[in-house]
């Protein structure tokens, strides 16, 4: 067969040898972005996702998200550039969850001991499947950056609350208030993790009183914007082809 | 020749597989926490750990112990560590092994932060409930936030039973009773299942269809607009609305749940109870130093007043929680951890009772090979090449007197 013969010799062996394609790259690019969005989000978000007793209604609110829409908004614009397919931000997240499982269950807990109930991932998926389906429907870039990362920060603490609403039932503890998952902090103990670095709501400026997750999950939705602006130009570079002239060669 | 390599071929890579198992299976258990790695300057002139306690050496799980003693938070604190305004009282494990049931200083809770001052000493106690079986170094433990990890010494100790047996019970001002352990472990496993299923479903909605290859080709032709269909659209519309509706509602049900919630509590806590060493009635004065690095010894000469009125012997040298002692003068009869203990590591040239109103030039010798084990002698490389630590003097009623020495400390080469 020399080189201008086609590998195939049927239309039915070229759509097999395309599936196999597809499952080849799907499985790659699961694990490609499991392995770089994994390494990404642990350096960036770290601690905030790693403990019960660091998911607060301000910092977490707002870091977890700004950090976590890097990689979705890159992979959407790859497969959407190219494909026109949406599925790029729930295949990121499904990839990341996937490793965090993992990471939670045999490292933080099988080496360290930690309870699961105490350092399990955060639920970004609701967030990706909204960001993903702005992209469908609106078929714009720019309209989901503005509404999909609106939504990606507006999503993170009302998804994730009803897992970690019971650990914030209030227990008296020696004399002193606090919640479970404060107590959590203070019973299982992690040399590295000390309580001071928790103290994030400083200020005096109260304006929504109590109120500090809605105030937090909008900042968090706007930064979000900018950052998947500046992401997905990241995506589609890594999309693009150059072709070289072999003149140049 | 080709069988042969293919034969080398075969044998390297099941020698590469059985190389990797290997290594992935095998996990020691991590025993200590790098204590000797932490700067000598920082073990020797931030926190002062002394009269430490480890109440048992074994302990069943759910049993507790306590660890408690005194530190003495150092007046000549090294500036290249923040000062201790907020600092946590810790536990130096490998993981929780123990679970930490309460935490105090000077009788006050700890659980959260709290302002240490300079110059001052305080009692504190930790107890522990065992979770963890196994031989574990738990150590005394500071935070101090812009300075890092402080750490004091540990001592081996042994937990034994079942960790299935563990059980952390807690009940909530709601009134239910909990284990901690445990608590909340299904709701996380369904919710995060539930969502991953979602996503996965959204994913299979599109990889049933063919992916790369065709649809690339149908961008490159100008035929992008085929790509999306109307029930694609309407499927996108049904997983956006419905996921949208589905975390309203969670949230709702949740807040009907659990109607009392509250923001994680932390914060500092001030004006810690000091604990108050009887006043110091002997003064010292380094008037020289020494690290001879061959012989693994520290030299001081020391000039000692004694202005009280009872005569005092020098008993104990500690510096980095390595004491060193002058066994004519004091014994450890509290278990101290032996590799952090010299019982005869004090040398002093003349330790015959120093009278009432007498000074005395002593040249004192601290020698021990825990100044190599525990990278002491590393001092001589920090950026501020001193020395600290606390002198133990005991009058003929055998009462004790804490005093601090601080000074440059020269090393000797030859």
């Amino acid at each position: 067969m020399s080189a201008s013969q086609s590998a195939v010799r049927s239309r039915a062996e070229a759509v097999k040898v395309s599936r196999t394609f597809d499952w080849m790259i799907l499985f790659t690019l699961f694990f490609v972005v499991l392995g770089g969005y994994h390494i990404h989000y642990m350096l960036t978000g770290g601690d905030w996702d790693f403990w019960t007793d660091w998911k607060d209604r301000r910092l977490w609110v707002t870091v977890a998200p700004i950090v976590s829409i890097t990689f979705p908004a890159a992979v959407q614009a790859c497969l959407w550039y190219r494909y026109r397919l949406p599925f790029g931000a729930v295949v990121c997240v499904l990839g990341l969850l996937l490793g965090e499982w993992v990471n939670r269950y045999l490292n933080f807990w099988g080496w360290t001991y930690f309870p699961v109930n105490f350092c399990f991932p955060s639920n970004l998926i609701p967030g990706a499947i909204v960001l993903d389906g702005i992209l469908l429907l609106s078929g714009s870039m720019t309209l989901t950056a503005v509404l999909g990362g609106l939504a990606w920060g507006l999503l993170f603490y009302p998804g994730n609350w009803p897992i970690i609403a019971p650990l914030h039932v209030p227990v008296e503890y020696n004399g002193m208030m606090m919640t479970l998952a404060d107590l959590q902090g203070y019973n299982y103990v992690r040399t590295g993790t000390p309580e001071y670095i928790r103290m994030v709501e400083k200020g005096t400026l109260r304006t929504f009183g109590k109120d500090v997750a809605p105030v937090s999950a909008f900042f968090s939705g706007f930064v979000s914007i900018i950052i998947y602006f500046l992401w997905h130009f990241f995506g589609r570079w890594f999309a693009s082809t150059a072709f070289v002239s072999s003149e140049n060669i | 020749m080709k069988l042969l390599k293919d034969k080398v071929a075969k044998l390297s890579f099941v020698a590469l597989l059985a190389a990797t198992s290997a290594s992935m299976l095998y996990t020691p258990t991590a025993a200590a926490h790098g204590e000797k790695s932490q700067a000598a300057f920082m073990r020797m002139r931030t926190i002062h750990w002394f009269d430490l306690n480890w109440s048992k050496e074994e302990v069943k799980v759910n049993d507790t112990m306590t660890l408690s003693g005194k530190f003495y938070v150092f007046s000549g604190w090294p500036e290249t560590v923040d000062k201790p305004e907020v600092a946590f009282l810790n536990v130096g494990e490998p993981g929780a092994v123990f679970i930490r049931q309460g935490s105090w200083i000077g009788g006050q809770l700890v659980p959260r932060s709290a302002s240490l001052e300079l110059g001052e000493t305080y009692e504190f106690k930790v107890l522990l409930k065992a979770r963890r079986p196994g031989d574990w170094h738990i150590h005394a433990m500071m935070n101090v936030q812009g300075g890092g990890p402080i750490i004091g010494p540990g001592k081996w100790t042994t937990i034994t039973g079942s960790m299935k047996d563990f059980v952390n019970p807690v009940t909530t001002l709601t009134g239910e009773t909990i284990d901690l352990e445990t608590y909340n472990l299904e709701n996380t496993y369904f919710w995060h299942a539930l969502w991953y299923a979602l996503g996965l479903a959204w994913l299979a909605y599109w990889v049933r269809k063919p992916m790369f290859i065709p649809r690339s080709i149908a961008i490159e032709s100008g035929k992008s607009n085929t790509l999306i269909t109307a029930t694609d659209k309407k499927v996108g519309m049904a997983f956006t609305a419905g996921t949208i509706a589905i975390v309203a509602m969670a949230m709702a049900s949740t807040n009907e749940k659990y109607p009392i919630t509250t923001p994680l509590q932390a914060g500092l806590l001030r004006n810690m109870k000091t604990f108050e060493m009887p006043a110091p009635t002997v003064t010292v004065k380094v008037e020289d130093a020494t690290y001879r690095v061959p012989g693994r010894a520290m030299q001081m000469t020391l000039k000692i007043t004694n202005n009280g009125d009872s005569a005092v012997r020098l008993g104990e040298f500690n510096t980095a929680s390595v004491r060193f002692l002058d066994s004519a003068v004091l014994e450890d009869t509290t278990g101290y951890p032996d590799d952090l203990l010299a019982e005869d590591g004090l040398t002093v040239s003349d330790n015959s009772p120093l009278a009432p109103g007498q000074t005395r030039t002593v040249q004192v010798t601290a020698s021990d090979a825990a100044w190599e084990v525990y990278r002491l002698a590393d001092l001589i490389y920090d950026p501020d090449s001193r020395f600290a630590g606390l002198l133990f003097f005991f009058d003929e009623a055998g009462k004790r007197q804490m005093v601090t020495v601080d000074a440059p400390l020269i090393p000797v080469f030859i």
